[in-house]
This record gives C-alpha cells, sequence and structure tokens, in this order.
C-alpha cells in the first residue's frame, strides 16, 4: 500500500477511528494487523520475511539476558540472520553478476545461476531497526522484552514501515509499551505534517521527478540538460524522501507516537559534516551508533601513534572507520556500484573536510563571511554526488564528470536553462520553508515542522489557511505523471 | 467510645457527596481542556476545506470558467484542445491505401510501409503514434479511415498482450485531440464505465466541488511556459524552444537503451478478457469494419525474449489470448500471435519490446511471409 492512494487514506482513517475506541493492549493488536495488513497488501509473502525477522531478533534479546554466557552466540545469530536475509534478497543478483563478470576477467566462464529474487519494500529500513533492537540489549542500553506483540508492532509500525525513518528500541518500544492518550492539538500538528508531505511529494517531487527522468533517459545529454536533470533530481529526491517522512511522522502522531525527524533542511548545510547531521539523520545515527564507533574503536586498538602519510593516528582511524562506513551506507542504498561510489565520494568529503579543519580554522568572524561560499560550494558538491547516486551507468558518470559547456549548442543551452527554472520554480516553497525556519523559528511555517501544545485560535487559522492552500495547490498542481517514493527501493 | 451510626453515615455521605463534585469538577475540567483542542482541529478541517472552495470564485472571473467540454467528458475536464487533423483524412483518401496498419512504435518499429508496398505490389499507409493505445486507434480509424470514405482490403493493428481491451491505458489527451471530432459519445460511454470505481467518485466529487480542473487548464501551461522567458532571450528561440526540445532533443532515436519494456506485466484484473470486452472500444471497431465492409486484422506482437526463450507468459495471459482469438475470429477478424516466432529472436530487438532500426525489413517480410492469407 502507497501513501498516495485512496486506499491508504480509508485504510488510515478506519484503523485511526477505531484505534482511539480500543484500551491499550487492543490498540497494539488493531496496530499488529493494520501494519501487516498494509505490509502484506501487495505481497502477502512479505509477511513472512518480517515475521522471521521479529522472531529472530526476539528471541535472540531474550537469549542475551537469559544465558548471559552466550549471549555473543545470540548477537551474531541475531546478525548473520538479518544481514541474511538481506543480503539474499537485496544483493545476491549484484554478487553473482560481479562474480560472473570477475570469473569472466580470469577466462573462467560462469553462467549465472537464473533466479529473479523480488525485493521486498522495506526490507532494508525494518531488518536494520530490528538489529539494533538485539545490538542494544547486548550492550545494555535496553532489556530484552517478553511481550512478543509489543516487539511486533516495533518492527512493523506501518507509518515509518517502508522508508524509514528507522527507530530505535529504546525510542519506540517504550512508545508502544506506555498508554497513549488521543492529543487534539497533535492531531492538528499531524494533519498539516501530511498536508505538508502530500504537497512536497504530489506537486513537488513529481513534477520535477519527470524533468530528471527525461534527462536521464537521454543517451547523450549535454553539459547544461545534464546538471539542469542533476539539479531537478536533486530536490526530487529530498522533497520526495522527506515528504513520506513528514506523512510518517504526521500519521504516527496521529496515533500516538513521536517518530524522530528524519531531516533538517539538508540544502542549507555549509559543509559535509553539516550535511550528514541534516540527511537522513536516522540513518546516519544508526550508522555512527553501529558501525562507524566499532570501527574506531577496533581500529583504535591496531593503529600506532605517530604520523603516517602526514596524518596524526586519530585522523587516520577517522578516516578509515568513515570511508568503511560510507562504503557500506552506500551499498545499504543499493546493490549497483554507483551506490557504493556514491558513498565513497561522500566519506572522502567527510575525510577531507575533517583533515582540513585540523591544519586551518579559520577566526569566527571570518567564517561568518564565509558561509555563504561553504554553502554554495557544499550544494555544488552534493549535486556531484546527487549525479553518481542517480546514474547506473560509471562509465556514464566519468563522462559527465567531464562535460564542458563549450560543446553544448544554443539550442542545448536554452533547454538546460528552461529545465533548470522550471525545477527552481517548482523547488520555491521548499527554499521558503528551508529559509523560514532558518532566520524566522516561530512562525507560521515554521509551524509545519514544530510541535506547539497550546491552541492559539489565530495559529490555528493561520495552519487552516496553510493546510487549505496546500491542499488547492496539491488539487491544481499535481503532476500528470505518479512517481513510486524514490527510497522504497532501497 | 461509641458513635452514633447515623453520624458515621452522614460523615460518609458528605465525603461521598464532595468525591462526586470533584469528580464532576474534574471530569468538567477535562472536557474544558478537550473542548478547545478539538474546536481547533474542526477549525482546521474546515478552512482547509473551505479555502479551495476559492478556486470557483477563480473560475468564475477567468477565461478558465469559460472553458469549451471536452469530447470525453467522463474523463478529461474541459479545456482548450488541438485541433482535429483533418488533413489527415484527406492524405487518405487522396493515397487509396490497400492496406493500413495502425499502432504505436510496436508497429513504427517492425512494419515499414514503403517497403511493405514493394513487397505485395499494393499501396500501404501507416498510421503510427507513438505511446498510443486502443482509444487513439479506434477514433484514428473511425474518424480518419472511415471518414476518408476508402474501402481498404485491410486495417492492421499491432498490439501488445491486454492493451487491445483496456481503453483506459494511455489515455492521453495530447495524442487523441488529433483524432477526436467535437463529441465522441460512444468512446466516452466506453472510458465511463472505466471510471465508476470509489476512486473515481471521490475524483468526480471534489472536481465538481472545487472545479480544480480548470484551473488546472490554464495554470499548469502558464507555469510551464514561464521559465521560457528566462532560459531564451530572443522571441522566435522562445516561440520555438518547446516544440525544438521534443522534436530535436527529447526524440525516440536520443533516448539510452534500456533493457526494461515501458508496459510491465498484467494485473489479473485486465487479463479478465469477459469482464474487459465489453468495456473495451474492439466491440464498437468491429462493428464499424462490418458497416464499411473493411476487414480487420491484429497482430499480437513477442514482446522481449528472454535469452533464448520466448518472453515467460503467464496462464492467465495465456488464457486471456485464446479468448481474444476466438472472439475476433468469431466475428470475422484475422488474428496472429508473433509469440515464439523463431525468427524473432533477443538479437533483432532494441530496447524492451522495439526491434533494431535495421531490422525493420527483415520484419516487414516475416510479417508479409507470416500471414499470406491476409495479402491474398
Amino acid at each position: 500500500m502507497i501513501f498516495h492512494s485512496l486506499t491508504f487514506v480509508c485504510f488510515f482513517v478506519i484503523t485511526a477511528a477505531l484505534y482511539w475506541r480500543l484500551p491499550h493492549r487492543w490498540q497494539n493488536v488493531l496496530l499488529l494487523v493494520a501494519s501487516y495488513t498494509f505490509y502484506g497488501w501487495i505481497h502477502p509473502w512479505f509477511l513472512a520475511l518480517i515475521f522471521a525477522t521479529t522472531f529472530v531478533d526476539y528471541w535472540s534479546a531474550v537469549g542475551i539476558e537469559r544465558w548471559p554466557a552466550h549471549r555473543r552466540r545470540f548477537l551474531w545469530f541475531s546478525i548473520v540472520s538479518n544481514l541474511g536475509l538481506l543480503g539474499f534478497f537485496k544483493y545476491f543478483g549484484f554478487f553473482a553478476d560481479n562474480v560472473v563478470a570477475a570469473a569472466a576477467l580470469f577466462g573462467w566462464e560462469l553462467s549465472r545461476p537464473m533466479v529473479d529474487i523480488f525485493l521486498p519494500v522495506g526490507i532494508s529500513f525494518y531488518t536494520f531497526q530490528s538489529m539494533s533492537y538485539t545490538i542494544d540489549v547486548y550492550r545494555g542500553h535496553t532489556h530484552a522484552r517478553h511481550g512478543f506483540l509489543n516487539m511486533m508492532v516495533f518492527v512493523s509500525f506501518f507509518p515509518h514501515l517502508v522508508a524509514g525513518p528507522i527507530m530505535r528500541a529504546t525510542n519506540l518500544l517504550p512508545q508502544v509499551e506506555r498508554e497513549r492518550r488521543f492529543s487534539a492539538s497533535s492531531a492538528r500538528d499531524a494533519t498539516l505534517l501530511i498536508a505538508w508531505g502530500f504537497f512536497k511529494k504530489l506537486v513537488i517531487a513529481d513534477s520535477v521527478g519527470v524533468i530528471a527522468n527525461k534527462v536521464f533517459a537521454l543517451a547523450d545529454p549535454d553539459f547544461y540538460l545534464l546538471w539542469a536533470g542533476v539539479f531537478a533530481f536533486c530536490i526530487q529526491i529530498y522533497a520526495d524522501f522527506s515528504a513520506y517522512a513528514d506523512i510518517a511522522r504526521g500519521t504516527a502522531k496521529w496515533l500516538g507516537f513521536d517518530l524522530v525527524h528524519n531531516f533538517d533542511h539538508p540544502y542549507l548545510a555549509t559543509g559535509p559534516t553539516d550535511f550528514w547531521k541534516r540527511w537522513n539523520i536516522s540513518l546516519t545515527t544508526w550508522f555512527r551508533d553501529y558501525v562507524f564507533f566499532p570501527l574506531g574503536f577496533a581500529l583504535s586498538r591496531r593503529v600506532h601513534e605517530g604520523k603516517r602519510f602526514g596524518l596524526r593516528a586519530d585522523l587516520r582511524i577517522y578516516a578509515a572507520a568513515t570511508m568503511l562506513t560510507f562504503l557500506l551506507s552506500g551499498l545499504w542504498h543499493g546493490a549497483s556500484w554507483n551506490y557504493v561510489v556514491w558513498g565513497g565520494y561522500h566519506g572522502l568529503l567527510l575525510v577531507i573536510a575533517r583533515v582540513s579543519a585540523s591544519i586551518w580554522r579559520p577566526r569566527r568572524r571570518v567564517r561568518r563571511y564565509l558561509r555563504p561560499f561553504q554553502w554554495a560550494g557544499m550544494f555544488a558538491l552534493t549535486n556531484v554526488g546527487w549525479l553518481i547516486f542517480r546514474e547506473p551507468e560509471l562509465s556514464m558518470i566519468w563522462r559527465d564528470l567531464w562535460l564542458s559547456p563549450s560543446q553544448s549548442t544554443q539550442l542545448q543551452h536554452h533547454a538546460g536553462a528552461y529545465l533548470f527554472f522550471l525545477a527552481f520554480l517548482y523547488s520555491i516553497p521548499l527554499w521558503i520553508q528551508s529559509l523560514w525556519v532558518r532566520f524566522v523559528p516561530s512562525d507560521l511555517t515554521a509551524a509545519v515542522d514544530r510541535d506547539e501544545p497550546d491552541v492559539r485560535f489565530g495559529r490555528v487559522v493561520g495552519q487552516g489557511a496553510l493546510a487549505g492552500l496546500m491542499f488547492a495547490a496539491i488539487l491544481v498542481l499535481r503532476s500528470y505523471t505518479t512517481l513510486d517514493f524514490i527510497y522504497f527501493q532501497f | 467510645m461509641t458513635q452514633d451510626p447515623g453520624s458515621i453515615q452522614q460523615i460518609v455521605t458528605v465525603e461521598a457527596a464532595g468525591a462526586s463534585s470533584l469528580d464532576r469538577e474534574a471530569a468538567a475540567s477535562r472536557r474544558t481542556a478537550l473542548v478547545r483542542p478539538v474546536a481547533s482541529l474542526l477549525l482546521l478541517a474546515v478552512i482547509a476545506a473551505v479555502l479551495p472552495l476559492g478556486l470557483v470564485v477563480v473560475n468564475a472571473f477567468t477565461v478558465a470558467g469559460k472553458q469549451p467540454e471536452s469530447y470525453l467528458p467522463s474523463v478529461f475536464p474541459p479545456g482548450p484542445r488541438e485541433p482535429f487533423d483533418a488533413g489527415a483524412v484527406e492524405r487518405l483518401g487522396r493515397g487509396q491505401p490497400a492496406y493500413i496498419v495502425i499502432g504505436n512504435s510496436m508497429a513504427g518499429t517492425r512494419v515499414d510501409p514503403r517497403y511493405l508496398t514493394n513487397l505485395i505490389g499494393k499501396p500501404v499507409a501507416g498510421i503510427y503514434q507513438p505511446a498510443s493505445a486502443s482509444a487513439y486507434w479506434y477514433l484514428a480509424y473511425k474518424n480518419w479511415v472511415v471518414a476518408s470514405g476508402i474501402r481498404p482490403r485491410a486495417v492492421i493493428f499491432y498490439f501488445r498482450d491486454w492493451t487491445l481491451t483496456d481503453p483506459m491505458f494511455r489515455l492521453n489527451r495530447q495524442h487523441l485531440d488529433a483524432v477526436a471530432l467535437e463529441r465522441e459519445p460512444e468512446l466516452d460511454r466506453i472510458v465511463a464505465q472505466h471510471a465508476q470505481g470509489a476512486f473515481f467518485r471521490v475524483h468526480a466529487w471534489l472536481r465538481n466541488a472545487y472545479q480544480y480542473d480548470r484551473v488546472r487548464t490554464w495554470l499548469l501551461p502558464l507555469l510551464e511556459q514561464a521559465p521560457i522567458a528566462l532560459a531564451a532571450s530572443r522571441p522566435k528561440a522562445r516561440r520555438e524552444l518547446l516544440g525544438r526540445m521534443n522534436n530535436e532533443i527529447f526524440t525516440l532515436e536520443g533516448l539510452r537503451e534500456m533493457a526494461a519494456a515501458d508496459i510491465g506485466e498484467a494485473d489479473r484484473e485486465r487479463l479478465d478478457f469477459d469482464k474487459n470486452l465489453p468495456r473495451s472500444v474492439l466491440p464498437e471497431l468491429l462493428r464499424l469494419a462490418k458497416e464499411n465492409s473493411t476487414r480487420l486484422a491484429f497482430i499480437r506482437v513477442q514482446r522481449r525474449p528472454e535469452g533464448n526463450r520466448p518472453p515467460t507468459q503467464s496462464p492467465e495471459l495465456q488464457e486471456y489470448i485464446r479468448k481474444l482469438k476466438q472472439f475476433l475470429e468469431a466475428n470475422g477478424a484475422y488474428f496472429h500471435d508473433e509469440w515464439g516466432d523463431p525468427e524473432l529472436p533477443l538479437s533483432i530487438y532494441q530496447d524492451g519490446d522495439h526491434i533494431r532500426r535495421d531490422k525493420q525489413r527483415h520484419t516487414t517480410r516475416l510479417f508479409v511471409r507470416r500471414n499470406r492469407g491476409l495479402f491474398q
């Protein structure tokens, strides 16, 4: 089931109406039924996978607490099961193709196993979420739960099931376990959040997505067309992914849950570190806590003190751990080399930023003047990253990066400029919202992003007007083409 | 010391009365605490629902309110349209083709009309509209071929799998304008049958209440044309930009090759032949052909092979094709299925289900060889 469908609207209205008439335990039963209906809508066999993941992690956590002597075995059982499931469904074809290609380099002819594996949507999200629970129990950050129902709701909670944000057990499980009370003011904020999400998806993301798809379907785009397409994709992916996160947060809020913010106006970032504090925050922090820190810790025991390659030991550890983490994060996004390169590219940017900061740190006053340049530079670098992300053929990426504006015809120049301005026109509400939050944090547009429990009717009228405007804009300006949420494929 | 039982009763009663009054106060204060947030939620919903009614006002004061009804009012909103291409009728009348091939890029990449003319020694015309489907083919046949007054020996339709019985598939106004008359009641009746579910009812209700489609018909083009002024400085370049972009940059030849076809696997709903037949253009096409004593032929193209094998067909698809063939032949039409033809290997395919340009003559010859009955 997808958010932008009448089926989902009916499903959600019925679920929410029933939900608030039930006692706590039955609310959880309803959430489980709703979540499994939501997920099994496309293919009922998806349910077997999510159930298997839940079952394994539930018993692994119980095992970790009950048999401390074997806790490491239970942890590895959980990790291997989750990654095995993910690896088989998501990466089998990719690895098979690469093994065949690598063997061909040595003159061995291997035939690829003819297995067509259908990637279950959201598998990358819920396996990571479920696995983090076992790791947290192992680390003692939370305790093993003995209510299987709550655990099933935690793993399958439908608002964020297929495209995040990835919630931690320490955050979501207590919300599943405690009594929830209906709050009209929370529902009001949630409605606005959902309206904003639909607006971003149907008006902005789908409209600019058509531009990006057209450009990336060209066999030989010139400089102007290519970068107009990249800019359109840059807007599309943010509007699309953040729209999903907003609708997820809004629907969860209606049910009395608080999901974490997944975006914090990433295109206002002034550097790579700042960008990753603002983009897909739940995934970034997941990789930080479960990959980067353990890697850094493991490396710190092996790396010798003193300078190597002109770098201090701590910088070398940071560089190695960052690169590995981001290469894995890239691979998480999809079974294709361009995602790995994209991860590596961002890892490299982070390392360069860290090393340069250790060499030269400008004074505060200078930093203020530098900020517009830093922002522009980071936005340009982000777009280079999106080119790598969007273009599945590595040879094309290389070709694209060497394109020169002088090779373009006047028509291509005009067409590129036209598509760029068209994409910019559609993206204006995003920029307004980001800049408003940045410079006027407590006003109307910021309400879309902030919870305010007290009722001020002036503000409610403003929010209603905003929701009405978004509704009217969706009716009038929605794209002719409806595209799937991009992160569904991951 | 003994206590009067009556006084104890009194104390208990007084305490109970006090407690119940406290409860009532608490309940009342809870209700008061709830009233404002609930009222705020309702207020938000009302404002959000009422504000877009402003679109109706906009329509009353702009050209949008005076837009002509569309030729398919069940699915297309009122609005300006491209003119009907009367020139095509004239061209067909002049050319007097003995055979006419109608289809989209499936036909376009498989049959070269000029080469076919040479092969069979009789004039052949091709009506090819990329990304078109059965609604377009029906209107092209009715309003161009039949209207031209010619009596071709056969009109040949190229189609993929289930596309003949789904008139909603690629029901694209941009293409249809050229083949549609001012009113198309028959096609409208057919597509209206597909626009009857809950989704369409909600859609129709919203459309009537807010009249947003009328605003859409002028606002979207305005929005899409606004950046032209920023992109090109000279007026001539501005005027020509969109047309040249479509004709010189975003052409079929300019696209990169992709193995994946542009249509996916059909669902069970689409493969229910008995249910979909009365809701398709097929009965109407056959009726028109009968009236005009023209033979219709339907060629099902073979989609992209899988390695050395023809494409996999689900049992539902096989059943659908069997019923389609039976129906067409029972109504005097000719049917040929390319599926499994050994002379259509993967190597002659370009991208998706398209045939390589340099193999078009091969597939044209193959068409003649496989369908000799049609040309005798």
